[in-house]
């Protein structure tokens, strides 16, 4: 009897001990956080949008925390491998994600097939907003479509008939249209593609009617005078596409839509160490060689702390949840 | 564009500088690194390398991973003749011919060959890629979901009217293929299939994994298991290089090769793979001696490998001329040019001709530049069959492992690779060709998506298929060809298949 009390008593005497080494490590990592190299998921192979941001990102941030940070392209369907490799991930501030807005769809998309979800939006934490840009309605050139009015009036007069090409089915370029066709009360036939570039050939190369892409996309086609814009997705117009009128401006007053960065960290991540990643984050966002870098892609930033990225979220995927909603299942 | 004399002059003024030819030859470097290891293709070299192209000035970044690009073509067939493993997938063909010429000691000319190979078509779609692009590139955006589809039905016909062995076994293996082709998100409506819950199938099976365990992992497996011991083979001087008459038999191959070649890269797609298949089979076609063909025919080496370089410059071609990529690498390249501020699109030529034509000189040199690396490599890799496989097998064991994990950082395609091994080696062991399978995963999922957009196009109508003159061409050559196939039941003479079939029954 006394033997077993005192095992217990060792045991539970172990047991305080490894709780306090537990708390005193947790305080001990955000303290001394970060300690070591930081791995940067991005859920999109090299090239793309997120990876673009999120290089030039890790680069600035590796200076300010003094410890590396390495960009991991974790890949596949359509984002949603990393997204989940990122919502399973430790929160321990060493693994954290740079994704675009895709993320808020899969979801929504996973419930309304009745499927087990992947993750969940809960399961991150946003440390930061850091681009944001609208999609443009483009057409090419040679159509008969001047302005959106046009556009719209032969769409009523020919449902389902006038096609566009999308990145994909419930991609970022399928949501935003089918967005605006609701709005409008037309019904365009949707062609999706492999991806934003594919979406754009397939424009260019007169296989479909109408598409929507990203500004630096489609301004060089532009001014090749391949294509016309004829609106955007923006609630304001833009300063490098002066000219083009926003949807909300048309009367579209629910078509708004960006294809957006953001940085994020597991949901369980302590204040702490958020704390550290936010300062540094608005610092990382003023150097000059961040700024440098989304120069040249003309992808301005659009840099929000966590509160009001959180806010910004939240409502970017409200309109995203009904535009999917609205498309229903692809049948 | 201005094909003059002096824009070429301005081309070769620019990249003669020492930094720049210096990244020239880094990138031919890389690259043929990146072909040799199995499992790191281009698209993963090039990727891994483009942050460091950061703090560079665009020509220099463009010509360094162009160099890897193209580079990596010529490294690929080197572990497909030695050890039957693709260093990437557009060296699946090599494989059967390259490999079967090593195993009877002529590893050397196989190499040889290869680079050889490589360097015409390299050279010559420069050539194209200059003169050609603005309206080649317009022809390629022409080229949408009827045409892609009819384009593969067509090789599709052409490819089951040439393949070797029992046409029962083939179908089979195609068959399989295409249904692990099937795996993965439903691209038109977003459904899941036949991914038990698993997010990472979600993609589907990728080429690479199904490639290096189809092939190497099998391979490794079958040796090992093997009761001979294979002797190690020692090549004498005279054996590296290539005959007379294994040259003289490469020219034609070499020639249709790139000019196949060039044209399926120009189309969108994983194209460069797709053209080592319809070379191959246009190789088999037009031999004198068809059943040579999987025993060591120095053609299917010849054919297919420059067939791969030319299609790696026509994918340059859309991107460079309208600023539009047409695959995943050229994406990558696309990426690279827009970090340093320069967004390609129809008017890059005349807005940047510094960055063009500095490319386009790049890619003279750098073709040379690979022959002369690559011809005596020939002799130290030759040298590599000497190892023992006890200790050359694992070490390329982890090589697969190692690269095929690095495309994605997925622990399931290794997983995947795995699986693929054990299959193909229990396929070698029926006698089953593996070739038609990895054709069959990596058909499956362009063949279905135009299939099924070309019908979203048309509102279900099969018509568009016939009314639009691209794709009906290509349907009306399917159709010859299956009428070519109709024609001993008319006519009675025997054709080579038959031939072949009776050789085997009196061998």
């Amino acid at each position: 009897m006394m033997r077993s009390r005192r095992v217990l008593l060792a045991v539970m005497a172990m047991m305080c001990v490894g709780t306090i080494g537990l708390f005193a490590g947790a305080s001990q990592a955000a303290d001394s956080y970060p300690s070591r190299s930081i791995q940067i998921i991005v859920p999109f192979p090299p090239g793309g949008v997120a990876d673009l941001v999120g290089r030039p990102f890790a680069a600035a941030l590796e200076k300010l925390l003094n410890q590396p940070v390495v960009i991991v392209n974790k890949t596949g369907a359509g984002g949603a491998v990393g997204h989940q490799a990122q919502a399973v991930a430790k929160p321990d501030g060493y693994t954290l994600m740079v994704a675009l807005s895709s993320i808020s769809f899969m979801p929504e998309v996973d419930s309304m097939f009745g499927r087990p979800l992947a993750y969940k939006l809960k399961d991150f934490a946003p440390i930061a907003l850091l681009s944001s840009d609208p999609t443009i309605l483009v057409v090419k050139a040679s159509s008969p479509w001047k302005t959106l009015a046009d556009f719209v009036a032969d769409a009523k007069k020919r449902p389902g008939e006038i096609k566009y090409s999308s990145s994909g089915v419930y991609g970022t370029l399928h949501v935003a249209t089918e967005m605006f066709a609701y709005d409008a009360g037309i019904k365009l036939r949707h062609i999706p593609t492999g991806g934003g570039g594919p979406a754009l050939n397939a424009l260019l190369g007169g296989h479909v009617d109408a598409t929507a892409a990203g500004p630096n996309v489609c301004i060089p086609q532009m001014k090749a005078g391949a294509i016309r814009a004829l609106a955007s997705w923006g609630d304001k117009r833009l300063a490098s596409l002066p000219n083009v009128p926003t949807f909300k401006e048309l009367g579209y007053k629910n078509t708004e839509f960006y294809i957006w960065s953001g940085f994020f960290a597991p949901a369980a991540t302590p204040q702490p160490i958020l704390k550290v990643l936010r300062e540094a984050t608005a610092k990382a966002v003023q150097t000059p060689e961040f700024k440098g870098a989304m120069d040249k892609m003309a992808t301005p930033i659009a840099y929000l702390d966590a509160p009001e990225f959180q806010k910004f979220w939240d409502n970017d995927a409200a309109r995203s949840f009904k535009a999917i909603r609205n498309i229903g299942k692809v049948q | 564009m201005e094909v003059s004399f002096q824009n070429l002059i301005l081309g070769f003024a620019t990249v003669l500088t020492p930094t720049n030819l210096l990244y020239a030859l880094l990138g031919c470097l890389i690259g043929t690194m990146v072909g040799v290891l199995p499992g790191v293709g281009p698209l993963a070299g090039i990727s891994m390398l483009l942050p460091t192209t950061f703090g560079l000035d665009a020509t220099s970044a463009i010509i360094l991973l162009a160099g890897i690009y193209y580079g990596a073509m010529y490294g690929g067939s080197t572990t497909s003749i030695l050890m039957r493993i693709p260093g990437e997938a557009a060296s699946v063909m090599t494989c059967i011919d390259g490999y079967a010429m090593a195993r009877k000691g002529r590893a050397g000319p196989a190499l040889a060959i290869a680079a050889i190979g490589s360097y015409a078509a390299g050279t010559l779609s420069v050539v194209g890629l200059m003169f050609l692009a603005p309206p080649l590139a317009r022809f390629a955006l022409g080229f949408g979901p009827p045409e892609y589809c009819s384009l593969l039905v067509c090789g599709l016909v052409v490819l089951s009217y040439m393949t070797g062995g029992s046409i029962v076994k083939n179908l089979s293996m195609i068959t399989l293929g295409l249904m692990i082709g099937i795996i993965g998100i439903d691209q038109m409506s977003g459904y899941f299939r036949f991914s038990y819950g698993l997010v990472s199938l979600g993609d589907g099976v990728g080429v690479v994994p199904v490639a290096v365990g189809l092939f190497g992992i099998s391979e490794i497996l079958a040796t090992a298991g093997s009761p001979d011991r294979r002797e190690v083979i020692n090549p004498r001087f005279r054996d590296l290089l290539p005959s007379k008459q294994e040259l003289k038999d490469s020219i034609g191959p070499i020639g249709r090769g790139t000019v196949l070649g060039f044209l399926i890269g120009i189309i969108p797609g994983s194209a460069h793979i797709i053209s080592t298949f319809v070379s191959y089979a246009l190789e088999r076609r037009m031999s004198k001696h068809p059943e040579r063909f999987g025993e060591g025919a120095i053609e299917g080496v010849a054919g297919p490998e420059s067939a791969n370089n030319a299609a790696s410059t026509g994918a340059l071609v859309p991107l460079l001329a309208l600023g539009v990529p047409t695959g995943p690498i050229p994406a990558v390249l696309l990426a690279a040019l827009i970090v340093h501020g320069i967004n390609p699109g129809p008017l890059f030529i005349k807005e940047q001709p510094v960055v063009f034509w500095g490319l386009i000189a790049s890619m003279y040199l750098g073709n040379l530049v690979l022959l002369l690396l690559n011809l005596p490599l020939v002799s130290i890799f030759v040298n590599l069959l000497r190892v023992p496989y006890r200790i050359l097998y694992p070490a390329i064991l982890m090589f697969c492992v190692v690269g095929v994990y690095a495309v994605n950082s997925s622990m399931v395609d290794v997983g995947i690779m795995s699986v693929m091994g054990i299959l193909g080696y229990l396929l070698r062991k029926m006698d089953f060709e593996t070739a038609p399978l990895v054709l069959g995963v990596v058909l499956e999922p362009i063949i279905e998506y135009s299939f099924r957009q070309a019908l979203a196009m048309s509102d279900g109508a099969y018509s568009i298929f016939v009314l639009r003159p691209i794709s009906a061409f290509f349907l009306v050559v399917a159709l010859v060809m299956i009428l070519l196939g109709l024609k001993p039941l008319i006519k009675k003479t025997k054709d080579w298949r038959e031939r072949l079939t009776e050789a085997e029954r009196g061998a």
